[in-house]
């Protein structure tokens, strides 16, 4: 795979920790930003991002490749994921 | 007849007022029934307001969210327990209950959030984060 996946997510936001779990149950390795916990210039920037990736802001935002999934799927994860 | 006017009290959490009713009186215990805050009654220059009881505790946020449930007639999800530790982070580290789903840490988005208290479960069927469910 070219790129590590990417997940945007919020600290405190129960479905952006199931999406976490689920990419450590199957040893994916991943980067993750936990967008509420960074400083607000850094944070603004991040959010542009996923905003223009998105939409929206919502959480968490996994990218893989190019699939962009919004909110925790297992299903969506296990397919671009390749599992 | 003053003593007829309808009097009103200030919530602190959903940011509102509503209806004082009669035997009320300073240091009252009652709760919001806009957003099921429990509040201690005090006068204030600008009337009644309510204090937060049990402000900012693991208490607070569970017995808030109780009665709201009870109030509008919902139900919580099997993940009630991992949103209340969401909750609680979001107080201790932006200073209040604000919802565990959003980035925005604004009065609107105090749990029950501002859509939700508007209605939001009954059109969606469940509250931004899934905390609040209408019953099936």
């Amino acid at each position: 795979m070219a790129d590590k996946p990417k997940v945007y997510a919020l600290s405190t936001c129960p479905y952006c920790k199931r999406t976490k779990r689920f990419l450590d149950q199957h040893k994916i390795v991943y980067e993750c930003i936990d967008v509420d916990l960074l400083d607000d210039d850094k944070q603004d920037k991040v959010l542009e991002e996923v905003e223009k990736l998105t939409g929206r802001r919502s959480f968490p935002v996994v990218i893989i490749g190019k699939e962009v999934i919004v909110g925790h799927d297992e299903d969506k994860l296990k397919k671009a994921l390749k599992l | 007849m003053s003593d007829a006017k309808a009097e009103r009290v200030y919530c602190p959490v959903c940011l509102a007022k509503f209806k004082f009713e009669a035997g009320w009186k300073e240091g009252s215990i009652v709760i919001c029934p806009i957003c099921g805050q429990k509040l201690r009654l005090a006068r204030s220059a600008d009337g009644w307001v309510g204090d937060r009881v049990d402000k900012g505790t693991e208490k607070e946020i569970r017995e808030r969210s109780e009665n709201f449930a009870r109030l509008r007639g919902y139900e919580f999800s099997d993940i009630k327990e991992e949103l209340i530790e969401g909750l609680l982070g979001k107080h201790k580290r932006f200073g209040d209950f604000y919802c565990p789903c959003r980035m925005e840490h604004v009065p609107e988005y105090q749990c029950p959030c501002k859509p939700t208290r508007g209605g939001d479960v009954e059109k969606n069927g469940r509250c931004y984060c899934g905390f609040f469910w209408k019953k099936t």
